[in-house]
């Protein structure tokens, strides 16, 4: 009982005057947007601006009352809803993993009602845990529960790649996490949506993470659509008061080279700090419970440098001390200027750095977030 | 003096009893459960009627069936049943209902249908809440089995009622061991059987 394939590529997403009411009040009044294919574009609004609602008619889960939903010309009312779902990739904050199958179940389950051969299945599926960075040996046979949140929101992501959807709608997805995972799978996604290649439709209150993630960005308030456009758009002509105080646009006259790393630091808090005599095995268990995917690394007297979780998992020698695998990243005075430590960053190539007060590590720089807050 | 040839006999009859009355009462409750899931009108009155028999006495349902049914083996498998439907209903559609809202949206979101849903959805999500369910209906089959002896089921409470009105201490651990042992391994073999069927998802 296959279903059809509906569409290979996305040419374009077309919303006609769409509107949708739930009694007298409006969830979404009278939009239009046209989405090429390949974009990623990002609703953002207060909740109740209807950006999620707009997001779910693109899959049928909310039907209109008026206006026309096309994509590559074909209205989205004419498609059978259930071949149309399975042709779009669906991505949800609170993940919706089923915690009765395991992660390669979970992944594969769409295709399996699709009648592919058990073969093909988990090909796939080792293929896509690989792909977002999740070793597929480790991981094909783990329920749901025995996973941190990031590795969770890793194979929600892989799942709604399984049938390989020209089209990805992602509500929130990062929208769970604590800060710093936050931020390490927005970088990840964001280096991974090049090679997918897909158009997507995203779903944040985040800013920044629209400033970093988006093409373009739509603004919704009060279940209008009230501005379109990029990131430079949006800061530098708003059309309204609204718009400006969602990206903030005072922040552009900051001026980069006042700014010292205080401003812009994150803090620390002390479930990252791991002792180096630690062994991998160790380690790994201590950041899954902790539901961490770094961990600085200290002998006592400072840090050391940090370990990532994604390399541990790849480590054949389990019994090894984190110490030996330590990734030394700079560290910095809290009071130094952040122009001068972004330049030394940058030339080394490096994503974090430490930032020590007195002497005693305090918190974490990352230049991307950094960046973002400074032009956001 | 008890033989262990009628304790054995009585013991067979109660087993029978329980049993078949199980097997009955699962095969009714399941489909009015289910249906119970898509018409809330026909839960409601569903839910209604189960907790309006579970409310009555033990004792007075086994009586209301004598004037209704007469006598005898049947009428006591349908008086046990009244109070045999409740849990098994109740627990299913508890199971059935309090999904995640969130796997719901996602099984609809992927492109699942509604029987694929119940299927790979509620079912599993449902299975810890429908064994207890079916646990605890058969504590009270085979207790209120006991009492049907009354109404001429046969079975071990018609050694216990002969001991009572024989002041025969025998005779009524005759009758109610062999029930206790039955209601142990009836509770040891379901658990195995549910731990079976739902592998080690939950914490």
């Amino acid at each position: 009982m296959a279903s059809k394939r509906l569409f290979d590529k996305i040419d374009s997403i077309q919303l006609l005057s769409v509107t949708k009411k739930y009694d007298d009040r409006f969830a979404i009044n009278d939009i239009s947007i046209d989405i090429e294919g390949g974009e990623l574009v990002i609703f953002i609004g207060p909740s109740g601006s209807g950006k999620t609602t707009t997001l779910r008619m693109i899959n049928r889960l909310i039907e209109p009352d008026s206006g026309t939903i096309l994509i590559n010309d074909q209205n989205v009312m004419e498609l059978e809803p259930v071949a149309l779902r399975r042709n779009i990739g669906y991505v949800i904050q609170n993940i919706g993993l089923f915690p009765h199958m395991n992660i390669a179940e979970n992944i594969g389950l769409v295709a399996k009602l699709e009648g592919w051969d058990e073969k093909k299945i988990k090909d796939r599926v080792e293929y896509l845990l690989d792909f977002v960075s999740l070793p597929s040996e480790m991981f094909m046979d783990r329920y749901p529960h025995q996973l941190s949140g990031g590795q969770q929101q890793r194979v929600g992501l892989a799942r709604a790649l399984m049938m390989d959807p020209p089209l990805l709608l992602m509500d929130e997805p990062f929208g769970a996490l604590d800060p710093i995972l936050r931020k390490q799978l927005q970088e990840e996604f964001y280096q991974i949506r090049e090679k997918l290649g897909k158009t997507i439709i995203f779903v944040t209150h985040d800013i920044e993470e629209a400033f970093k993630l988006g093409d373009r960005i739509a603004i919704m308030d009060d279940a209008k659509l009230v501005q379109i456009g990029t990131a430079e758009e949006l800061i530098f002509h708003p059309a309204n008061e609204m718009v400006a105080s969602i990206v903030d646009t005072s922040k552009k006259f900051k001026h980069l080279d006042t700014l010292k790393i205080k401003d812009l630091i994150s803090p620390l808090e002390c479930m990252y700090v791991h002792d180096g005599s630690l062994d991998v095995e160790g380690a790994i268990s201590s950041m899954i419970e902790k539901n961490i995917e770094i961990a600085v690394v200290s002998n006592g007297s400072g840090p050391l440098g940090i370990v990532k979780l994604i390399d541990l998992l790849r480590m054949d020698d389990k019994e090894s001390k984190i110490v030996d695998h330590v990734i030394e990243i700079p560290s910095f005075s809290r009071n130094e200027l952040l122009s001068s430590s972004l330049k030394i960053m940058q030339k080394d190539g490096h994503s974090m750095a430490f930032v020590m007060t007195d002497g005693k590590l305090s918190g974490f720089l990352f230049p991307n977030d950094a960046f973002s807050q400074v032009i956001g | 003096m008890v033989t262990l040839e009628s304790i054995l006999s009585h013991t067979a009859d109660h087993l029978v009893l329980v049993v078949i009355t199980l097997i009955i009462s699962i095969c009714i409750s399941m489909p009015l459960a289910f249906g119970s899931l898509y018409n809330k009108r026909f839960g409601y009155v569903v839910i209604k009627f189960a907790n309006l028999a579970q409310a009555v006495p033990s004792f007075a349902v086994v009586a209301i069936v004598v004037p209704l049914m007469g006598i005898g083996f049947y009428p006591a498998v349908v008086a046990i049943l009244l109070r045999a439907l409740l849990p098994i209903i109740k627990n299913t559609y508890i199971g059935l209902s309090t999904v995640d809202p969130s796997m719901l949206d996602y099984a609809d979101g992927i492109g699942l249908n509604e029987w694929q849903i119940l299927r790979y959805v509620r079912l599993p999500n449902a299975y810890p809440a429908i064994f207890a369910g079916i646990k605890f209906a058969f504590i009270l089959i085979n207790s209120i089995a006991i009492l049907t002896a009354y109404i001429g089921s046969g079975g071990l409470g018609e050694l216990i009622f002969q001991g009572l009105v024989a002041f025969n201490n025998e005779k009524i651990l005759a009758g109610a061991i062999p029930a206790i042992l039955i209601a142990i391994a009836f509770d040891i073999i379901f658990t195995r059987i549910e731990k079976k069927l739902t592998p080690h998802y939950r914490k």
